[in-house]
């Protein structure tokens, strides 16, 4: 960390020096961040920004769900080549503010249209995998967590490529990618290699449409005291070919995800559906949401729908043992994120690079499971209740 | 009814200032055979590419944050200017592309596009240093 930072601080001294110069500068420097405070109508529910937190808000304002500081230079050498560094603060699942290297590639333009990273770079499965911690880029004061759960780890070390062409008046954008990425989560670690995916986009006027698909090994080792004393209860008690089945290195996994984007003049529609397949140690599920929303000035009033449901558990294994099966349940019900939500929001664009953003949601968790939210008493997955109300503001800024 | 003939005396007024001045796309002083219609300029500016129709490597120059900047991308590519900062932003921060060089000031732009061979810029056509070719009008 203390490397990067000293790169960061020579770069931005090199940047000042440049300043005085009669050339173009082949340094940027530049820098995002949120400061955002979300509360919940429910003590007894935190509400999350993603599946993997160990904590959340509450039904005091928090700061910590959405509040982020990120800091970018990018260094030109030469025409072709480009060197860039991103390093993002926000609390990390497991409750730590060190800071992240998001971004850390050299890119090379092979041809026009052809573009080679090698690095870090963002795990692009989604619509907008690729700017999570960018809020001034997007309506919300958070990317729907009905979809953007599905996949908890944000960046990927590898190699990609970035074709990018015009087909009539059409913008096309194929992106190939490989490697791989590892995160520590709440409760244990999770890592995906060998990923391989693609990710194509069509940009019309003011449509984008994109799709994807990725598929990875995966592997999802649960080391918190419940999972723990479940899996050697299995084993005990001669049920232990199901333990595999919970948490291990041998999983196979994959996310498609198909969006549509339409931004031109005063209206805004967003509509997005994505699918996770795995086979073990976490569910299948899919998500979507609809966005709809129109500029009035510096306005943009939105409405969301969003849902995710559960395709397949965790494991379906019973032991005719009634202990083992409830704990099997309570499992499977912590890992199932299903829920549905509406939320309304409005985004003022009050000045030049800020953005400031208030959202009301109304969370349905279920069935099976507590959705976003994570209970005081892990008992609680199996007894989802009503609705919980998520308030959020916050205000977004580029640099 | 006088208020409303006063203001609207005022706006007529005001108007030239406000955005009548005629916007140009130019090629820096000593940039040979550049060629550009407004559907590159546009996907020039957002980004999509980085050359010229022929595959040439193009350097693109932006003037300081104000109203000729928001004026020129409106006109280019009917983004207002929060849609147009929204969405750079994003290609900066997905390490898409990046931004054209940014000038202090109208004169550090004309010096750019005195100085420096094959760039493209805008300003206004008042503004255009002797030498510089206009390569697009944006009225």
């Amino acid at each position: 960390m203390t490397r990067l930072t000293t790169l960061l601080l020579s770069l931005a001294a090199l940047a000042t020096q440049q300043v005085h110069a009669d050339a173009p500068s082949p340094l940027s420097l530049s820098g995002f961040g949120t400061l955002g405070a979300a509360r919940t109508d429910n003590a007894a529910r935190a509400f999350r920004a993603n599946s993997v937190s160990d904590s959340g808000a509450r039904s005091a304002f928090d700061l910590s769900v959405d509040s982020v500081f990120g800091l970018q230079g990018s260094l030109q050498i030469g025409n072709r080549l480009d060197l860039t560094l991103q390093s993002v603060v926000r609390k990390s699942p497991t409750g730590s503010y060190d800071p992240r290297v998001t971004w850390a590639f050299v890119s090379y333009q092979a041809t026009p249209e052809l573009l080679l990273r090698v690095g870090r770079t963002r795990l692009p499965f989604f619509m907008y995998s690729d700017s999570l911690n960018l809020n001034y880029a997007n309506p919300w004061i958070r990317p729907p967590v009905e979809v953007y759960s599905l996949n908890p780890l944000s960046d990927i070390d590898g190699a990609d490529a970035l074709y990018r062409t015009q087909l009539g008046n059409t913008n096309v954008e194929v992106h190939a990618y490989t490697g791989r990425s590892a995160m520590n989560i709440r409760g244990g670690s999770a890592n995906l290699d060998k990923i391989h995916g693609l990710k194509s986009s069509f940009n019309w006027n003011g449509l984008t449409a994109q799709i994807s698909y990725a598929r990875a090994d995966m592997s999802l080792r649960w080391t918190d005291t419940f999972s723990q004393n479940l899996l050697q209860a299995l084993v005990a008690s001669g049920h232990g070919a199901i333990a595999p089945e919970l948490s291990g290195s041998d999983g196979k996994t994959s996310f498609m995800s198909a969006g549509l984007q339409y931004d031109q003049d005063r209206l805004l529609l967003i509509a997005e559906i994505a699918r996770r397949n795995v086979d073990r140690y976490i569910d299948s599920g899919i998500g979507w949401y609809l966005t709809a929303g129109y500029r009035i000035g510096s306005l943009t009033p939105y409405l969301t729908l969003a849902r995710q449901r559960e395709t397949a558990p965790v494991s379906s294994a019973v032991t005719g043992v009634g202990a083992l099966d409830n704990g099997l349940s309570a499992f499977n019900a912590g890992r199932n994120k299903a829920q549905r939500s509406i939320g309304a929001g409005l985004r003022w664009d009050t000045g030049r690079n800020v953005a400031i953003k208030a959202q009301l949601e109304r969370i349905q968790p279920g069935p099976g499971g507590l959705g976003i939210l994570l209970p005081e008493q892990s008992g609680d997955y199996l007894k989802p209740d009503g609705p919980t109300h998520v308030l959020s503001v916050a205000m977004d800024f580029i640099f | 009814m006088r208020l409303a003939r006063i203001l609207l005396t005022i706006t007529v007024l005001l108007y030239p200032c406000l955005g009548r001045a005629e916007l140009v796309l130019v090629a820096s002083v000593r940039s040979a055979g550049i060629e550009l219609n407004h559907e590159r300029a546009e996907n020039l500016y957002l980004g999509h590419t980085t050359t010229l129709a022929d595959g040439t490597p193009i350097k693109l120059i932006d003037l300081p944050n104000g109203v000729l900047r928001d004026d020129f991308y409106l006109k280019l590519t009917g983004k207002n200017p929060a849609q147009i900062r929204a969405y750079w932003s994003r290609q900066v921060f997905t390490g898409r592309a990046l931004p054209p060089r940014e000038a202090g000031s109208v004169a550090e732009a004309r010096q750019w596009l005195t100085d420096i061979p094959n760039l493209i810029g805008y300003l206004e056509r008042a503004d255009v240093p002797a030498g510089a070719r206009i390569l697009l009008r944006l009225p």
